[in-house]
């Protein structure tokens, strides 16, 4: 029944106006603006592939990049498996008071990115921190000045992101954990199956697209990291940029330095690097299925 | 009917919804009624504590007055304010008439085309108007771009080394014999000794280590070193910058390693500097200053030295750190903020006021001569440490600066790293062996930073 | 079997305990060093030392840092964060409900194409859009304003994926049928039919959007460089160093910070988790 047909446009019409308005249209000005170079939004000049070129040799930039990757292959290596374990625990029947543990490892998601930095500073402080002091009481030889937001950065941000980030995904594998059929699980426990074969035969396999989104979402948001750096750093990248990101070079230069070109180019780069993450996920994710 | 629209709600709506509706519209509301935030007068952005203490009384003054000129001082952290100011030069957001900021910060403005700088040229009223003879000449240095100047300077901030007396007298050890920096580690060498068995030195003998720097950054200068040449272009890969860094690197690393840092905002890098964890510290003068109001406990414990020199005859003093004030381009009450401005700067009431509250000294040298200057004083054991200051103020080294300082600086800092770095990973403590390292380092860092320098479209042409 | 679960209950117990206790000293080291003075900060680790009742000094704990955090303006910071993120996110749920239930529920010529626009759109990475974003405000005279911050992020493509995820399976078809041949118009079967359907999902949205608007500073931080305007994210950060890094006033501002919501979450904790997962788990 064809009748004319403008309901369904005007629902969408506040998403497809600020949609072309605020997302189509800068992404299409963000590729000639990466063949700019501004001073500030007002003043810019044409430069062609010249920040590209600049970019490939741009040992900033390199170093962003080899620090986001250690970041997110800290995430992606620790804090999962540390999520999964958790949601494992939880899901165990009849477990008394469930609902407080869940509520309690998820809280530190809700404090956001921001206040976790400024939260964590003084835990990483040098003589005094929480975090000093406590291993170097459990652990005598803990050298209880180790410079963590000087010398360590990306571990300490990998601590940081672990606490607050774990709850968060725990609650997904928890989903996915209690979606895995019980009859499967008891037809293996009949079979004689011991716990790790249950774990490793059925449970992986079965939530497998869980963990699959999870972990594509966790490395996107990795490389994506900022916030919890430039905070914890005081507003820098700290000493020698050991605690620079990618976002956070693409953030200095384009804010900071004023040019949105060189800004822009860093940001297709990322955009590069995330979309091939992705696709090589899928590619992961397809094979193991196919198995 | 209430319970028929509660019911009504809650169709659409759970509890928590609802709060968030509710915020919604009463935020809105608030924040739609709340008139814009007018400031009384020109405003006058600063960053520093401590200066705003300074002019408190000088604004009210002034104020007093001039009603008509009111001006409306207000401080920001140091972060927000360039922030803001950058904003406000490159965006068109709101800026103040008047802005005070540091050398770090007001370099970032010179990074674009000479003429459009955010800060108003003062080049010509300074000459004209007789400023420039009055002011130390070095001091206009880091707020000079292409030859133009775009700042009043604040400051001179020579430096000079705070060392624990109480400790070192007790000790028994005699400072007047030390002009070098070899003397000055041989002499408090028995300081530096584990006599409470805590598996930590006691007192270690200098503040550095390689984080600090600035503290490279200063030694360099001491030495006659340089970062940028007269024409803004990176000249640090010099081999008498190798060998401060050399050396400085002993200083941190390896079996003659004797300094260590002390955090300098925290309250444990007060406490820990009160207990004496490092003896001796580069202090500039506004350094002094901050100590006083921050550690008070160090009161009668401390006393200064001139900085030992790298030879026997050599320079003594360093200097670290600078403060302008200027105008934006933006400003629409360029007289008044110009007259206010001087009055601020020039005014010898000011640099005894100054002086006073945040032990700098005014780079205006007719004042030099004032009284007030040769006060002893009680924080550092009854010496007059602003004729002290004031006897290195000639001596304090030339800053070129360049819309690149603060990378410049960074380059520095990057080098002691890798260097320090190097001596551990290779055991080599040896000056010599070190300076070649050191030499290529530095040479790496400048030509990235010559790269970097070169892809800047806006400062190469025409610039 | 039996003892082999109360043995395996036996070691899990415990261990969840363990971690819970780790989850929660961040948050009681946070608090008690909101409580402390400046000077009493770094000396322990949690409240003072002295000569009260279990080696504390409670009469050293303080509620100073709280007065100076308000004589700082925090409080115009909170106003402008709850005002930001509560109706950012009632206008967000109310957008993307209506373009998710277009594309769930509606047919007409060109479905496809939108529906392949937001699952596209939903690929874009964030930052790749700040420094053209920010250009676009500059020219549109939007830069240091609440309509510039708020107005591009009314429409994410992600709630707009989450509403149209939420309408296909759980809003039935031939509800709506119903409902049009009785003669209703699309607004009012949208408004009284639909939504009250996908109540879990807008209370979850709402959360979401909330807390996102809430927590986030990269944004403010650019487009925002007015105090007046500043959310709580940026405030706090700019409180950091002003008066030479005092940790206790940033816990107590940071306490101040995360409060409300953590006190919304326990009224939106259902459907929030239920909102994120379900997306997820049936994809």
């Amino acid at each position: 029944m064809k009748r004319l047909n403008y309901a369904p446009w005007l629902f969408l019409a506040p998403f497809l106006l600020l949609f072309s308005l605020f997302t189509v249209w800068p992404l299409i000005h963000s590729m000639f603006l990466s063949m700019q170079q501004t001073y500030g939004p007002g003043r810019t000049e044409w430069v062609g592939l010249h920040n590209f070129k600049f970019l490939l040799t741009d040992p900033l930039f390199w170093k962003a990049t080899s620090n986001t990757v250690k970041f997110a292959a800290g995430s992606l290596f620790i804090q999962l498996p540390v999520a999964l374990g958790l949601a494992l625990l939880l899901n165990r029947p009849g477990l008394r008071g469930r609902a407080y543990f869940r509520l309690i490892f998820f809280a530190p998601s809700l404090v956001g990115m921001p206040f976790v930095a400024m939260l964590f500073a003084p835990i990483f402080a040098r003589h005094t921190g929480l975090l000093n002091k406590t291993l170097n009481y459990f652990v005598s030889s803990w050298p209880i000045d180790f410079a963590w937001t000087q010398n360590y950065v990306m571990s300490a941000l990998i601590i940081a992101a672990l606490w607050m980030s774990a709850g968060f995904n725990m609650v997904y594998f928890l989903a996915a954990l209690q979606n895995v059929s019980r009859d499967l699980i008891e037809a293996a426990e009949i079979d004689g199956a011991g716990a790790w074969h249950k774990f490793w035969h059925i449970t992986l396999p079965e939530i497998m697209p869980i963990a699959g989104f999870v972990t594509l979402l966790s490395v996107i948001a990795s490389f994506q990291l900022f916030e919890l750096s430039y905070i914890m750093l005081n507003d820098s990248a700290g000493p020698d940029n050991r605690g620079l990101t990618i976002v956070m070079y693409l953030y200095q230069t384009g804010f900071e330095a004023g040019d949105l070109g060189y800004a822009s180019s860093i940001g297709w780069v990322l955009a590069i690097m995330l979309i091939s993450i992705a696709l090589i996920q899928r590619r992961i994710l397809k094979r193991h299925e196919d198995r | 009917m209430i319970k028929a629209l509660r019911e009504n709600i809650d169709r659409f709506l759970s509890p928590g919804a609802l709060v968030i509706l509710t915020i919604a519209i009463v935020t809105s509301f608030i924040v739609a009624s709340l008139p814009a935030r007018v400031v009384d007068g020109i405003p006058f952005w600063l960053a520093a504590t401590a200066h705003r203490k300074a002019y408190v009384s000088m604004v009210a003054e002034w104020n007093e007055q001039k009603p008509d000129k009111k001006i409306g001082m207000t401080q920001l952290h140091s972060r927000a304010l360039e922030r803001r100011m950058l904003s406000g030069f490159l965006s068109g957001t709101p800026v103040a008439d008047i802005i005070e900021a540091n050398l770090g910060v007001v370099a970032k403005v010179f990074l674009g085309p000479i003429n459009e700088i955010g800060f108003v040229d003062l080049t010509d009223r300074i000459h004209n108007e007789g400023i420039y003879e009055q002011i130390n000449t070095p001091s206009f240095a880091p707020y000079t771009s292409r030859g133009r100047i775009f700042g009043l300077p604040h400051d001179v901030h020579p430096v000079l080394l705070a060392y624990r007396s109480d400790i070192v007298e007790a000790a028994g050890i005699d400072v007047s014999t030390i002009e070098t920096w070899d003397d000055y580690f041989r002499v408090m060498r028995p300081l530096f000794r584990d006599r409470d068995g805590d598996g930590q030195p006691d007192h270690y003998l200098m503040t550095a280590d390689d984080t600090r720097g600035d503290v490279a950054i200063m030694l360099i200068l001491q030495a006659g070193g340089s970062i940028f040449d007269d024409n803004d272009k990176p000249n640090f890969a010099s081999e008498r910058n190798a060998h401060v860094l050399a050396e400085l690197t002993t200083w941190i690393a390896g079996p003659n390693a004797t300094c260590t840092d002390v955090p300098a905002n925290t309250a444990a890098g007060h406490r820990q500097r009160l207990e004496g964890f490092v003896i001796g510290t580069l202090v500039p003068d506004w350094m002094a200053g901050s100590w006083k109001i921050e550690n008070p406990g160090l009161s009668g414990k401390l006393k200064f030295m001139p900085v030992p020199a790298w030879e026997k005859g050599g320079r003594r003093t360093s200097v670290a750190g600078g403060t302008m004030i200027g105008i934006p381009k933006a400003s629409k009450n360029f007289e008044t903020s110009w007259e206010f401005v001087k009055y601020l700067y020039l005014n010898p009431a000011l640099a005894k006021h100054m002086f006073e509250n945040t032990s700098i000294i005014s780079p205006v040298k007719t004042t030099w001569t004032e009284s007030f200057y040769d006060e002893p004083d009680p924080f550092f054991s009854g010496q007059p440490i602003g004729r002290m200051y004031i006897e290195q103020a000639p001596d304090v080294p030339h800053r070129p600066s360049s819309p690149y300082t603060s990378a410049g600086g960074q380059k520095i800092a990057s080098s002691l790293i890798a260097l320090a770095q190097y001596a551990r990973t290779n055991e080599i403590y040896d000056v010599e062996a070190l300076e070649i390292e050191a030499l290529q380092i530095l040479q790496e860092e400048q030509a990235t930073l010559e790269r970097l320098i070169s892809r800047n479209r806006f400062i190469t042409e025409g610039g | 079997m039996q003892n082999r679960k109360a043995a395996a209950n036996a070691i899990i117990y415990p261990l969840l305990v363990v971690f819970a206790i780790i989850t929660l000293i961040p948050f009681a080291h946070m608090l008690a060093g909101a409580l402390k003075t400046k000077f009493d900060y770094a000396a322990t680790l949690f409240l003072p030392a002295g000569d009260g009742f279990l080696g504390i000094g409670w009469d050293r704990i303080t509620l100073d840092n709280f007065v100076r955090l308000f004589e700082l303006d925090i409080g115009r910071a909170m106003l402008n964060s709850l005002f930001l993120s509560s109706v950012h996110a009632i206008l967000t749920v109310l957008f993307c409900s209506m373009g998710g239930y277009a594309l769930a529920k509606l047919r007409f010529k060109g479905r496809e194409f939108v529906t392949t626009l937001v699952l596209t759109a939903l690929i874009i990475p964030g930052p790749l859009l700040l420094a053209p974003g920010f250009q676009l405000l500059y020219q549109l005279g939007l830069l240091n304003t609440y309509t510039g911050l708020l107005l591009p992020g009314l429409t994410p493509a992600f709630g707009v994926f989450l509403f149209r995820q939420a309408m296909l399976n759980g809003v039935p078809n031939e509800l709506i049928e119903a409902a049009r041949i009785d003669g209703a118009g699309e607004a009012r079967i949208f408004f009284e039919l639909v939504l009250p359907l996908v109540r879990p999902m807008m209370g979850a949205f709402l959360m979401i959007s909330f807390m996102g608007t809430w927590n986030n500073f990269i944004n403010p931080q650019i487009v925002l460089q007015s105090p007046d305007l500043q959310p709580l994210s940026v405030a706090l950060n700019n409180l950091k160093g002003l008066y030479g890094t005092d940790y206790a006033l940033i816990m107590a501002g940071t306490i101040v910070s995360i409060s409300p919501v953590m006190c919304i979450f326990l009224l939106l904790q259902r459907e929030f988790i239920a909102g994120l997962t379900g997306g997820a788990v049936k994809g």
